[in-house]
């Protein structure tokens, strides 16, 4: 794509670099915060990962390839960067993922930031009951409505499985809500 | 119970909301995060204070050779007789009559010491020294 290109070159030119991350960051920043706080949950850990994953996508943009799409890319940094956090966040609080994320589901009905509707809030736990694969594919096909070829370029899966993926999880979120 | 259908159901949204203002500010608070590229400069005086070891350097190595040549006369062994009677032979002034003057009585006893020689010896010398036979006269 050569508009892609360009803009890439336009990123790595020091005299140039300045206002295109400004452009990038005006593209992304609310996908990729939505992206994100659908994995975190909460708004301040958001909002870290978030910066994070700028100033990581900033400092590699030179070894950025093209091999595949800039959006891809700048996606799976942020996926990477939101698990990694959750991960760290458990082990230093000496709990598994799973029960930081019940955690997190069980602070929703106080944060400030979030819409308490009973329905939003059974659908999250409804989600935290998945394996955390096929979280990722419902979250950024139901939530996100992405589409399974960018969700397939993001997180290395055939669009086939993804369908699956999807398939299951919704099965077993209809089967979660009618009998909860 | 009836019947949930997540896709016959209107879409149920996340629910997430964001403080006031928080994409505009947001640019504003990255971008102070991110490294500058500036300009690398090397310090003037960083440099001159390389050339100044160099020199210091260099004087204190010249310094230390005599030092070390010194050292390394006062590393030789004692001197042996051979060289030493060399030295006075054939580097100095002194002369027999010198030593002699020097000599005490105590000396002159001490090189007295009792040579067992035999007449052929003393004999084979005398030949071989014409010298002597007129150190004997005087």
């Amino acid at each position: 794509m050569p508009e892609e290109k360009e803009f890439i070159q336009q990123l790595l030119n020091p005299k140039m670099q300045n206002e295109a991350f400004q452009k990038l960051l005006l593209i992304y920043q609310k996908p990729l915060y939505n992206h994100i706080r659908n994995i975190v949950l909460n708004h301040d850990d958001t909002d870290d990962v978030l910066q994070n994953t700028f100033i990581k996508v900033f400092n590699n943009l030179k070894n950025f390839k093209g091999e595949s799409k800039l959006f891809s890319w700048i996606y799976r940094i942020a996926t990477n960067e939101a698990l990694t956090f959750l991960n760290q966040k458990a082990k230093k609080n000496g709990i598994t993922s799973e029960e930081l994320q019940n955690k997190a589901i069980d602070n929703l009905q106080a944060d400030v930031y979030f819409d308490s509707d009973e329905i939003q809030l059974k659908l999250q736990k409804a989600i935290a009951t998945l394996p955390e694969k096929q979280q990722l594919v419902f979250k950024m096909k139901y939530f996100e409505e992405l589409k399974y070829e960018e969700i397939s370029e993001i997180i290395g899966t055939s669009v086939g499985a993804l369908k699956a993926s999807y398939h299951h999880a919704v099965k077993k979120i209809e089967v979660f809500v009618k009998s909860n | 119970m009836k019947e949930f259908k997540l896709e016959n159901s209107t879409k149920i949204e996340t629910g997430f909301k964001t403080p006031d203002n928080y994409f505009e500010n947001f640019s504003d608070k990255l971008l102070l995060k991110l490294p500058h590229n500036e300009p690398k400069v090397i310090p003037f005086f960083k440099r001159r204070n390389s050339i100044i070891m160099l020199v210091a350097a260099v004087f204190i190595i010249a310094l230390t050779i005599p030092i070390l040549n010194t050292a390394h006369v006062n590393t030789i062994s004692e001197l042996d007789e051979t060289t030493l009677e060399n030295y006075l032979s054939y580097q100095t002034n002194v002369n027999q009559y010198d030593l002699i003057n020097v000599l005490d009585a105590k000396d002159i006893d001490k090189i007295d010491a009792p040579v067992a020689l035999e007449e052929k010896t003393i004999e084979d010398i005398l030949v071989d020294n014409a010298n002597l036979e007129h150190f004997i006269i005087e």
